[in-house]
């Protein structure tokens, strides 16, 4: 039988050597956060090899790649969260809005605030619902007034998409809302501290698929006002939701671009492999 | 995670991907058959092996649609994505073309039973634009399909580019129609008959073309229709 | 499939009876089964023998103790002669505690028995009733000196003698010899419980007085007072400590050699002979730190050190159990390393930390060998007012008076042994009602 693919690129062939240069434009106009040769090690192991990547402002950025590749521990970097764990150490420069959040005078509390997350598994508090939003706004002393902490809460149910649900039971605990209502409520709680950019780990792993196409539609709305990074397993969805896609394998960011052009006409060799579902 | 492009992890996907492709290479046969077989029946004025082409048709047709059922299938079921999906997208419009093309090999046999029916036998000079014309556009069809089965971009670059010259083949053919009708107007009932063959043939020379230029597109991920001459052959040159 | 015609491959070379439903399967299955029934009989027998032996225990302590909560009171009729009481008419309360209360009693149980004169018969006589009786009239005078002057019935306890004899200690048909009381007490204890002027009531004494060297006189209230006061500072020291320890440990030290050495040497601890705490305490707290000896407060330290680790440990497991995604969604919504432990982590975590806490205390509660160290093993008969009163505690209550040979002390001794159990019964069910009061879903 004849070969019945395209045959690569000559220049790009796997696997990818360290320190692989990125396949496509990393860079953007005007971005939100920039990402230079980053790297990170968990003690030994390299687990994010130099990566360069910018996030724009209201774009919906989706990273995928096969488990392991990295692509969490990147999305962590870029609100530190990687810094509550043992033994990890990031290297490179990581700036929002041009200024280095590594930076030792840079507070971490602030940085978060700024940069929301939402987590794989939907986490709510296990406080009522109108305790989990008012959560944020209340330690960063968002709100002077009860009645202005209210407003918030029920500005970000609704931009959550979640306020016709839980209007009348906003005392009740949040952990006992359905799982797409409860990852709604965490989108919720992100947004109620204002943040600029939202990032998301895989947050419809573990919804059905209506409540993942509420909070697909959810994402759509809120590019309008915060730039969202998310990581998914689903390439459908990335191909949905987000506007650049980029790939990552083994630690490699192997190819930025256009969601359009990552998913029918990508570049790279392994991009290919993996969107088309050839990894043996 | 070692990468293969040997198949997908999904070996029936691999299958029906597979299937598809016969199955449209297998129409590009049939319907180069037809074509040969209409300018054989002209040739040596054959009116029931044009009439067996004419009634063939339906078998180009019932192609048509098993391929389009199976291009739904995959697109619904699999989802295909990059090359996949870019050959998926390929079959479905050469399949088309192809059964267009069937329709000019079938409209080239009508005429043949036409031509041939009446008293009077055309003109040998009349007929010799369409057996010229014929075997380029069978070469042209021939070509696409080859580059189509062997996903040679090279190939597909040259066959969109041999289009030109069955264009200007047509043109010349239409100039010499033109000239032995003013000549002699007893000779355009004819000349009208080989006017809609040599215009039948220069749209199998159009949709061959579609064919080659599906090829680059599902190589290189590049649109190239509807572009100059000059950019599909630069796609030839920095290709493999 | 080429290979399948060569060499039998996969099912095909499974021999018949090996097969799902063959011969040899279906007796397999049978075997497993009956393995399965035996483990299970093996567990259920395992729990009955234990079960067995607790209600061995209880049978047998609660059968020694249970008499020990009634006491044979001797109703006596008194004259709260003024005469006799306040001779110079002051009735200001130094003047009646100075009073003369033995021979109140005496003429009291002298007047029961008229005949009775002989010196030997009389002191055979004054043998029925305990010498607590004259401390009870003292205190019902204290109390209410408009007694005096009049003649009142009253109930006073009687001596372990006949205590004993209602309850069935003595053996009457025994040689006069061989028997505590003599035929003459028997005869005079018959003609009282006849007259209705001898019976078992309710035992307040154990549960108001402290330890005394008659077995009539001696309680528990002591010893309880005690154990509450170091149970007190055990409390006070230890769940604090503790807490904030584990919290640091598992929220905020980074994991490194020291920090593992120190989790090492926290486990040791807890295992550690609670004896050896005693030496510890007796070492740095009295003869270093120059503390009291026999204090609450001390004994409450030294138990502080033994309940620690298993505090410690109990709370970090606590805190192990709260679901990481509680720490990231707080971390993520920016709250700082200590609101994510103060707002969210310890409240979920609280609740396993309380158990541990009171079932370490439950352990402290019954702990003996390390108060023996620091010298709470003494005979105190006050009741302790202080952290640094001299006191005792239960479980060394016990000890002292599973020493004693009398045959009330006995009793006494499993008395106690009830009370300290219902003790810990109380506080497990309090570790399983905060438990439940706490515990929240995540």
């Amino acid at each position: 039988m004849p070969e019945l693919h395209p045959q690569p690129e000559a220049d790009h062939t796997a696997p990818a050597p360290v320190g692989h240069r990125t396949v496509g434009t990393v860079t953007v106009d005007n971005p939100k956060i920039a990402a230079r040769d980053v790297n990170v090690f968990y003690g030994e192991k390299h687990a994010i090899k130099h990566v360069d990547i910018d996030i724009g402002i209201n774009e919906v950025i989706a990273f995928i790649g096969p488990s392991g590749c990295g692509k969490s521990t990147f999305l962590r970097c870029l609100n530190r969260m990687n810094d509550t764990i043992d033994g990890c150490r990031v290297e490179g420069a990581i700036t929002l809005d041009g200024q280095d959040i590594y930076d030792r005078e840079l507070d971490v509390v602030q940085l978060r605030a700024r940069v929301g997350m939402v987590f794989q598994k939907p986490n709510p508090f296990p406080k009522s619902i109108y305790d989990n939003v008012a959560y944020g706004p209340r330690i960063h002393g968002m709100a002077s007034s009860r009645s202005e902490l209210d407003d918030l809460v029920q500005w970000s149910l609704e931009k959550a998409g979640l306020w016709n649900e839980v209007k009348d039971r906003l005392q009740q605990p949040g952990t006992g809302l359905s799982g797409g209502q409860q990852q709604r409520l965490c989108i919720a709680r992100a947004i109620a501290v204002s943040p600029e950019v939202i990032l998301m780990d895989e947050p419809c792993s573990a919804l059905d698929p209506i409540a993942t196409a509420k909070i697909e539609e959810l994402i759509d709305e809120l590019r309008e006002n915060y730039s969202i990074v998310i990581v998914t397993h689903s390439m459908q969805q990335a191909a949905r939701v987000s506007q650049r896609t980029a790939y990552f394998h083994l630690g490699d960011l192997i190819e930025v671009g256009e969601t359009e052009q990552i998913f029918t006409n990508p570049v790279h060799k392994l991009t290919e492999g993996y969107i088309t579902g050839r990894f043996g | 995670m070692s990468v293969s492009t040997d198949g997908h992890t999904v070996k029936r996907f691999d299958q029906q991907l597979a299937s598809l492709r016969s199955l449209v290479l297998e129409m590009g046969g049939l319907v180069e058959d037809q074509i040969n077989r209409a300018v054989q029946a002209l040739q040596d004025e054959d009116i029931a092996a044009a009439r067996e082409v004419v009634a063939r048709d339906h078998v180009v047709n019932g192609f048509d649609v098993r391929a389009d059922e199976e291009v739904v299938n995959l697109l619904a079921l699999r989802q295909p994505v990059g090359s996949d999906l870019r050959m998926v997208l390929s079959m479905a419009k050469t399949v088309t073309d192809l059964e267009r093309i069937g329709d000019e090999a079938q409209k080239i046999a009508r005429m043949v039973t036409q031509i041939y029916d009446g008293n009077s036998a055309p003109n040998a000079r009349l007929l010799r634009d369409v057996a010229n014309m014929a075997r380029l556009a069978a070469n042209m069809l021939h070509g696409a399909l080859d580059a189509l089965a062997r996903m040679d971009v090279d190939k597909a670059v040259e066959i969109a580019c041999g289009d030109e010259e069955l264009d200007s083949e047509f043109q010349s053919a239409l100039r010499r129609l033109v000239t032995f009708m003013m000549e002699d107007p007893r000779t355009i009932g004819h000349a009208i008959d080989v006017l809609f063959m040599i215009k039948a043939l220069e749209r199998i020379g159009d949709h061959s073309k579609n064919i080659a230029e599906y090829v680059v597109y599902l190589v290189k991920g590049k649109d190239v229709r509807h572009v100059t001459i000059e950019t599909l052959a630069a796609q030839g040159r920095n290709g493999s | 499939m080429n290979q399948a015609s060569t060499s039998p491959r996969g099912i095909q070379a499974i021999a018949p009876e090996r097969r799902l439903g063959g011969s040899m399967h279906t007796a397999l299955v049978r075997r497993r089964k009956a393995a399965e029934r035996r483990f299970r009989a093996y567990g259920a027998g395992a729990l009955i023998l234990s079960l067995g032996f607790l209600v061995l225990l209880f049978t047998n302590i609660i059968g020694t103790g249970a008499s020990a909560f009634r006491q044979a009171y001797v109703r006596l009729d008194v004259d709260f002669a003024a005469a006799e009481l306040s001779p110079d008419g002051r009735r200001d309360p130094e003047t009646l505690a100075a009073a003369n209360y033995p021979g109140l009693v005496k003429a009291a149980v002298r007047a029961m028995f008229p005949e009775v004169t002989s010196r030997g018969e009389q002191r055979d006589l004054q043998e029925l009733v305990s010498s607590g009786a004259a401390f009870q009239l003292r205190d019902q005078v204290l109390a209410d000196p408009s007694v005096i002057g009049t003649r009142a019935s009253v109930w006073v306890p009687a001596s372990a003698l006949l205590d004993g004899l209602l309850k069935g200690s003595y053996d009457r048909s025994a040689p006069e010899a061989e028997r505590r009381i003599n035929d003459r007490q028997i005869a005079w204890a018959d003609r009282l419980a006849a007259d209705h002027r001898l019976e078992l009531r309710f035992n307040r004494i154990l549960f108001t007085n402290g330890d005394s060297r008659e077995p009539e006189q001696a309680g528990i209230l002591g010893a309880v007072m005690g154990s509450l006061f170091t149970m007190l500072v055990t409390l006070a020291l230890s769940f604090p400590i503790g807490v904030a320890a584990a919290i640091y440990l598992e929220e905020f030290a980074p994991r490194n050699r020291w920090t593992d050495l120190i989790e090492v040497n926290i486990n040791n601890l807890a295992a550690v002979p609670s004896i050896v705490y005693g030496l510890l305490g007796l070492a740095v707290f009295i003869n270093f730190l120059g503390l009291p000896r026999s204090a609450p407060l001390v004994g409450g330290l030294v138990l502080t050190l033994m309940t620690l680790p298993v505090i410690i440990i109990a709370s970090r497991a606590a805190l192990t159990s709260v679901p990481p995604s509680i720490r990231e969604a707080a971390l993520g919504m920016g709250a700082s390393r200590m609101q994510t432990v103060l707002h969210h982590v310890l409240p979920l975590a609280l609740p396993g930390m309380l158990t541990g806490a009171i079932i370490g205390m439950a352990r402290a509660l019954g702990e003996t060998a390390p108060l023996l160290m620091i010298g709470m093993v003494a005979f105190i008969v006050d009741v302790p007012g202080s952290l640094t009163a001299p006191a005792t505690a239960l479980p060394v209550q016990i000890y002292l008076w599973a020493d004693s040979p009398e045959r009330a002390f006995v009793e006494r001794t499993s008395a106690a042994i009830i009370v300290l159990l219902a003790f810990m019964v109380l506080m497990n069910l309090l570790a399983v009602i905060l438990r439940r009061r706490f515990e929240r879903r995540w």
